[in-house]
């Protein structure tokens, strides 16, 4: 025995997806440096530009990286390695978790330096930001639960129809939580116990789609 | 270590419109055997079963000494499988999979592999999206062949090849069992391809094995006798023939179990026996699945 088979099958899917993960990595400076051009209209195209950046690698990355292994019959390769379906689905949630962190977190870093160097906005606006951003993180572990435990195409469509439609309703129901909108207008950040129970709650549920999709896994008799 | 390659007793699997049912097989080590049965026979499900990628609802499977489901990490360490419905990464080139399978594989033998190259006319810096279906399926091949496996399943490997490349690897595959610590199981509705290369044979259909047997043995038991039946005369049913088919005076009688005293018994009933001839491993597997479903819908 060589490496551990999980680590290959991880450095397998990075190196299948590295030119998705850098294309989106691309729309979000993309995105950015039009936010930082100035004026009202471009922040506005700016930052939906990155967003959409973003929202796409969370539905893109599952789509690629599990859908099409199975709707392009690799599967049947890739189990015909010494390799049980929980090793598999093991290394395909931490190389989708993996290269969806790599630019999301290069993301974030952007956005949040770019609201604290450029002060085109005030700096009240990053704990909101944050919280914005984490919904894409949602939406991905959703999308890739479903892609995996689905086992076709259907499902992650309708997860990633579901998501897509969801971010402007997540954004109506943050402007009605009491007193989080005033802060953004604030010159300094302000991490109140809201943001911070918004973000604890989005990171368990991050943590909580992880868990169920491998709980779901788990209990499959069939695999391909 | 067992001298068993691959051992099924019982097995059984419900899908909601098809089943297999008591299957019963054995692969002694180093042997070859041939898996036929028509389409959705239950061949790749009983191979999926084998290798651990489907769980039985009843019934044990050993591979390799190896209890599936729950030990078939250990046995795909000596297992190469190629079905035909095994695709590589469209976007990556020939050269990218040998890596990848070499970084896990500690057996991989690279001298094996670039010998195979050569041969199946391949080139390891070509895109698989680029190759056609029989360059993609010897690319398989190569893959599994190079880990140097003590099991080789290969399911349906030679559908929809063009003769020339199922030529090819048939013939590589005859090399490859030269090594008779080496099994195989190779499955196909192809029986040509079987005959040529299989030991013993195993006829599934329905998602029953009706019939496991030598090739020697099948193709020296089946016969068919050709007979004449005169007005007034009824041909008797005899131990061995499985069907009598008659067309005026004129009778056919498939033998699974041909003895010369058969045609001797039709003589003395008063038919005459014009011919008796062997059989091809297809007309036998057609007769063995007609007979297998009378005997079932009787």
């Amino acid at each position: 025995m060589k490496e551990s088979i999980v680590g290959q099958l991880i450095l397998k899917d990075l190196r299948l997806q590295r030119e998705a993960i850098l294309f989106a990595m691309a729309g979000g400076a993309a995105g950015l440096a039009i936010f930082e051009h100035g004026g009202v209209t471009a922040m506005f195209v700016g930052s939906i530009w990155f967003f959409v950046a973003m929202a796409v690698i969370a539905c893109m990355l599952p789509i690629a990286a599990i859908v099409n292994e199975r709707k392009k019959q690799n599967l049947a390769f890739v189990m015909s390695l010494p390799v049980s379906p929980m090793q598999y689905t093991t290394a395909k949630l931490i190389s989708m978790v993996a290269m969806f962190l790599v630019p999301w977190l290069a993301m974030v870093a952007g956005a949040v330096l770019a609201i604290e160097t450029r002060g085109l906005v005030p700096r009240g606006l990053i704990p909101l930001t944050v919280i914005y951003l984490l919904f894409p993180f949602v939406a991905f572990t959703l999308i890739g639960g479903a892609a995996l435990v689905g086992e076709s195409e259907g499902w992650a469509i309708a997860a990633t129809v579901i998501c897509n439609t969801s971010y402007s309703l997540a954004y109506f129901f943050l402007t009605q939580v009491p007193g989080l909108m005033v802060d953004t207008l604030k010159p300094a950040p302000v991490w109140s116990r809201t943001v911070l129970s918004i973000v604890g709650g989005e990171v368990a549920v991050i943590l909580l789609m992880l868990a169920l999709t491998f709980f779901l896994q788990s209990r499959k008799r069939d695999f391909i | 270590m067992t001298d068993v390659a691959i051992e099924l007793n019982g097995v059984g699997k419900m899908y909601p419109f098809f089943s297999l049912s008591n299957i019963d097989l054995q692969v002694p080590q180093g042997q070859i055997m041939g898996l036929i049965g028509p389409n959705g026979a239950g061949k790749s499900t009983t191979i999926r079963i084998l290798m651990g990628l489907v769980h039985q609802d009843c019934g044990d499977v050993q591979v390799l000494g190896h209890r599936m489901p729950a030990e078939q990490v250990a046995a795909k360490w000596d297992i190469g499988f190629v079905s035909e419905d095994m695709r590589l990464y469209d976007s990556m080139t020939l050269g990218w999979h040998m890596s990848f399978v070499q970084s896990i594989y500690v057996r991989w033998d690279a001298a094996y592999a670039q010998l195979l190259l050569r041969r199946f006319g391949l080139r390891a810096e070509q895109k698989i999206k680029g190759v056609s279906h029989g360059q993609r399926v010897k690319a398989t091949l190569l893959l599994a062949l190079a880990r140097k496996p003590k099991l080789l399943v290969l399911d349906e490997p030679t559908t929809g090849l063009d003769p020339v490349a199922r030529h090819e690897i048939l013939r590589e595959l005859t090399d490859v069992m030269a090594d008779e610590g080496r099994s195989v199981l190779f499955s196909s509705h192809n029986t040509q391809d079987v005959e040529q290369i299989s030991d013993t044979i195993t006829f599934i259909d329905r998602g029953r094995i009706i019939d496991s047997m030598d090739k020697e043995v099948y193709l020296d038991r089946w016969r068919r006798l050709r007979l004449e039946v005169p007005w007034g005369v009824t041909l008797p049913a005899l131990p061995g023939i499985i069907g009598v088919k008659q067309d005026g005076r004129l009778a056919v009688a498939t033998a699974n179990a041909f003895v010369p005293d058969l045609a001797n018994a039709y003589e003395s009933s008063g038919a005459r026996v014009h011919s008796i001839e062997n059989m091809t491993l297809e007309e036998i597997f057609v007769a063995n699945v007609e007979h297998s479903r009378e005997e079932v819908e009787a």
